[in-house]
């Protein structure tokens, strides 16, 4: 048996002393480790004083037996304990002192924080069996089995005195925790008990931890067994751990926040545990919310629950599990049908009677509604809900408030502050720091709608609101390893949040001539897929900036455009020549399109170039034509690319139209192949449209003031008729105004050979 | 009150009579009474029912604690409905008997099957997951 004289001296007092000012953890750790607990009087003094008690009470014991009885059915909480009446002196006090303010606590808290407690006596019987409760058991020899069976009857005492937060001014001012925040259950019991007498009995409890309460209580009372605590866990200490619960985090709230602390007191097995409470109450939605504080947020301002805290159903539980045996029981006792018919059959009852009751089982709607946090919502959305609610709540009515009597008995087993639990952990699930991003297609649904809705009833003057989610900033929770000054090394203390760091691996960025070194020896496509992929986060940035745009408050809006430009400009940047300010790098462009999502993103990319660029761009294009040809001929791709082009073309000055085509000829034998492909002929198309509408629209444009451009479209008609018919692939389009661009530059014979080979008549397309 | 607007929830099924299908190919009938963010779920008065082609039978089970993954789909029953049902309520021997005729022929349609693919000189795995039923 452990005895106190086996605890060594230098596990002193003093030194736990002169840790009162650190960290609690410290001391937790003294606890665990030590067990003496953290008392400041000398624990010899004590245990002779204990060893005195036990021995009274050992005497008075064989007088006490019959009062038994008497004393046994008065609580319905109580388990049989004699009631020496000698030991009654031992604290006199408590009867005395504990009077007033015990009863002021009691009656504040006495059923309203804990239906778990059910009737209790009055609150002067009670106190009346204080001492003798306080008082031991039968007797043991050792002296540890005195107090620990001080402790349970103290602890059966607290059953009957599940009190709130006593009145600070009976908090043992001996006490080492009283600075703490965290032990507010001590306080209480010191509260309790009373003061500096019972130093003893306070510090016994501390040292050894009380345990569970019995069974016996949770039995009685139907479904609250989500009070029960687990037993104190000898955890390693709380460092990088999340807070140690009383009630695990699994188990909805038995009751609102505000009495959580109550109910910490009301198990003192959460004395070894530091039960740090989150009772920040955080301004709105600035960070990630616990289920528990989004209750609380969602309660201050709602309407509350209109049924108490805890409804109890009709029946309790040994009843309800009596109607079930009898049902069940019919079923395994007849092994002849008839029988079963009949068990099988009496469940048809309970069936039925739930029958009629239909619609919907919450808070009846005759109540304010209760309003959640539904600013997160689209408020478009939210006059839909509240649109359904209110059919709803017509619907139900219509049927009739007869129905609504609970015929069936076991409803609302499940309170609404359990359901709202579970509503709030699958609320907070949507919480995001960036809604476009984490909920794309409920934002733009609702925005179509919304238009849609606009469009619909423009003539009412319904204001378009905006949605505004809350941003829930994305906080970082770095673990920092808990270090002591002078200690070799880290702690590793591993929890659930911060696994054991097993590598220190640090991150090293290479710097940009590294990169041009190891770009020869890397796979080069992958630097390809590489580059594009870059290009394409810039793109996509871009492409959002509208949005952005739209959203940003006036005075980001400078802010935000700089970005918008900076992005259009790397991207621009990524595609030219080192040197040269207009010339796109031939090399890169050429890198880029013989991927296939190269293509695509030069596609993409060109309506967001400013117009000299993406004529660049588009030279670059022509420039290189053949060869991407060759390479595009496995993918067909480049047709994508004429719809950004054509609207880069059609922008383009008449200089620089001559010099596409000048281009686009480029070295001798360059336009036959370009002719062969589809998207050669599509350019020059357009390009020669392009030309033709400047010249039929525009008299004084310049395009005829050097020759190049006549020379330029004679050689392409030789070309155009030289190429035997096979050779040439029909384009996407054929503008209609070709015809008349050839019968400018060629006579009647050639025009009409030219426009059989092309079959462009004056109606095609 | 729609608890959940724009999800779905199993808040407003509570204290209503369900309908659950797990994965083991049981099916359940009982009163919701609880749930939890897991969709775990505490069905009351519950009843498994056994369904062979057109005969089903019920065996009264009492209490069920569901597991939420392994939960396939439940739908809430609609009393009125439930009583005029096409297929045929028989006792609970009979629809276990049913059920073990209909084991037989599967097994021995799946056996003869194997043979004869054996036979051709293919091999088809075999699932063994539990889903696959």
């Amino acid at each position: 048996m452990f005895r106190f004289q086996s605890l060594d001296d230098d596990c002193t007092l003093e030194e736990e002393e002169g840790l009162v000012e650190e960290e609690d953890e410290i001391d937790q750790f003294n606890d665990d480790t030590f067990g003496a607990g953290a008392i400041d009087d000398d624990w010899q003094e004590e245990h002779t004083r204990l060893a005195e008690l036990d021995e009274r009470v050992r005497d008075v014991l064989p007088g006490a037996g019959d009062s038994d009885t008497s004393h046994g059915g008065s609580n319905a909480h109580s388990s049989v304990l004699p009631p020496p009446s000698s030991s009654s002196r031992l604290y006199p006090d408590i009867d005395e002192r504990g009077g007033g303010d015990l009863a002021e606590s009691l009656t504040r808290l006495i059923l309203g924080s804990d239906p778990a407690i059910a009737g209790v006596g009055s609150t002067s019987s009670d106190r009346s069996h204080l001492p003798p409760m306080l008082s031991a058991h039968p007797p043991h020899p050792s002296a540890l089995a005195g107090p620990s069976s001080l402790l349970r009857s103290y602890q059966q005492h607290q059953q009957f005195l599940h009190r709130g937060p006593a009145p600070l001014s009976q908090i043992n001012s001996h006490s080492i925790w009283e600075n703490s925040m965290g032990f507010s259950p001590v306080s209480v019991n010191s509260g309790l008990i009373g003061q500096k007498e019972d130093k003893t009995l306070l510090s016994i409890i501390k040292e050894v931890g009380l345990p569970n309460r019995p069974p016996s209580l949770s039995r009685d009372e139907g479904r609250d067994l989500s009070e029960r605590v687990p037993p104190p866990r000898s955890s390693s200490p709380v460092i990088g751990s999340p807070p140690v619960r009383a009630v695990p985090i699994g188990t909805p709230p038995k009751q609102p926040m505000s009495q959580i602390l109550n109910q910490q007191n009301n198990h003192p097995s959460a004395i070894h545990v530091r039960a740090s409470v989150p009772m920040r109450f955080p301004p709105p939605f600035p960070e990630r919310l616990s289920p528990n504080n989004l209750l609380s947020i969602a309660k201050s301002p709602l309407s509350h629950s209109p049924f108490p805290a805890g409804v109890n159903p009709v029946l309790s539980q040994i009843q309800r599990a009596q109607l079930l045996n009898s049902q069940v029981g019919q079923f395994q006792r007849g092994p002849a049908p008839p029988l079963l018919q009949g068990g099988v059959g009496g469940f048809r009852p309970f069936f039925g009677q739930s029958g009629p009751r239909i619609g919907p089982h919450g808070p009846p709607l005759g109540h304010a509604p209760i309003r959640h946090n539904t600013t997160h919502l689209h408020p478009q959305h939210r006059r839909m809900l509240s649109q359904r609610m209110q059919n709803r709540g017509d619907h139900v009515g219509g049927r009739g408030v007869g129905e609504r009597k609970n015929r069936d008995p076991y409803s609302n087993l499940m309170t609404q502050r359990e359901k709202e639990w579970v509503a709030k952990i699958q609320m907070m699930q949507l919480q995001s720091t960036d809604p476009y991003l984490d909920d794309y297609y409920y934002q733009n649904y609702y925005e179509k709608m919304e238009k849609r809705q606009e469009r619909d009833r423009d003539n009412r003057k319904e204001h378009t609101t905006k949605l505004i989610t809350p941003q829930v900033a994305k906080l970082e929770h770095t673990y920092r390893p808990v270090q002591f000054a002078g200690s070799l090394g880290k702690l590793t203390v591993s929890s659930v949040n911060n696994p054991r760091k097993m590598i220190d691996a640090v991150v090293t960025s290479r710097s940009d001539d590294e990169e041009k070194r190891e770009k020869q020896v890397w796979n080069k496509r992958r630097q390809i897929l590489y580059t594009v992929e870059k290009m394409y986060s810039l793109l996509l940035e871009v492409q959002d900036f509208e949005k952005k745009f739209l959203q940003t408050p006036e005075h980001q809006r400078d802010v935000l455009l700089e970005q918008h430009k900076t992005h259009t400009l790397q991207l621009y940047n990524s595609l030219r020549e080192k040197e040269w300010d207009d010339r796109v790098s031939d090399e890169q462009c050429l890198m880029i399109m013989s991927v296939r999502k190269g293509k695509r993103l030069i596609s993409r990319l060109l309506p967001f170039l400013p117009q000299p660029q993406a004529a660049a761009v588009v030279m670059g294009i022509a420039r290189n034509l053949p060869a991407l040809a060759k390479k595009d001929k496995q993918d067909q791709v480049l047709c994508w690319l004429v719809e950004p082009v054509s609207v880069v073309i059609q922008s383009m000055s008449s200089t620089s139209l001559t010099d596409l085509l000048q281009e686009l000829q480029g070295s001798e034998g360059q336009l036959p192949l370009v002719l062969q492909n589809k998207f050669g002929v599509t350019l020059l198309y357009l390009i020669l449209s392009e030309g033709e509408r400047m010249q039929s629209s525009d008299p004084n444009c310049q395009l005829m003031d050097d020759n190049r451009w006549t020379e330029l479209v004679f050689s392409v008609t030789r070309e155009l008729l030289k190429v035997p018919s096979s050779a040439l692939s029909s384009p996407l389009f054929t503008p209609p105004n070709l015809v008349s661009l050839f019968s400018r530059y060629v006579d009647r014979q050639r025009l009409e050979l030219l426009q059989e080979k092309l079959q462009i008549t004056a109606l095609s397309r | 009150m729609n608890y959940m607007p724009g999800t779905a929830s199993l808040i407003e099924d509570i204290d209503k009579k369900h309908l659950v299908l797990l994965r083991d190919g049981r099916t359940l009938i009982g009163i919701l009474r609880s749930i939890d963010q897991f969709a775990n779920l505490v069905l009351h008065q519950t009843v498994e029912r056994i369904h062979v082609g057109k005969k089903f039978g019920d065996i009264p089970r009492g209490i069920f604690v569901v597991r939420g993954e392994n939960v396939v789909l439940l739908g809430e029953v609609d009393l009125d409905k439930e009583c005029d049902q096409i297929l045929q309520r028989v006792s609970i021997e009979e629809i276990l008997e049913e059920q073990r005729t209909e084991q037989q022929a599967k097994q021995e349609s799946e056996r003869l099957k194997l043979q004869a693919v054996k036979e051709r000189g293919l091999s088809i795995p075999k699932a063994d997951t539990l889903d696959d039923f």
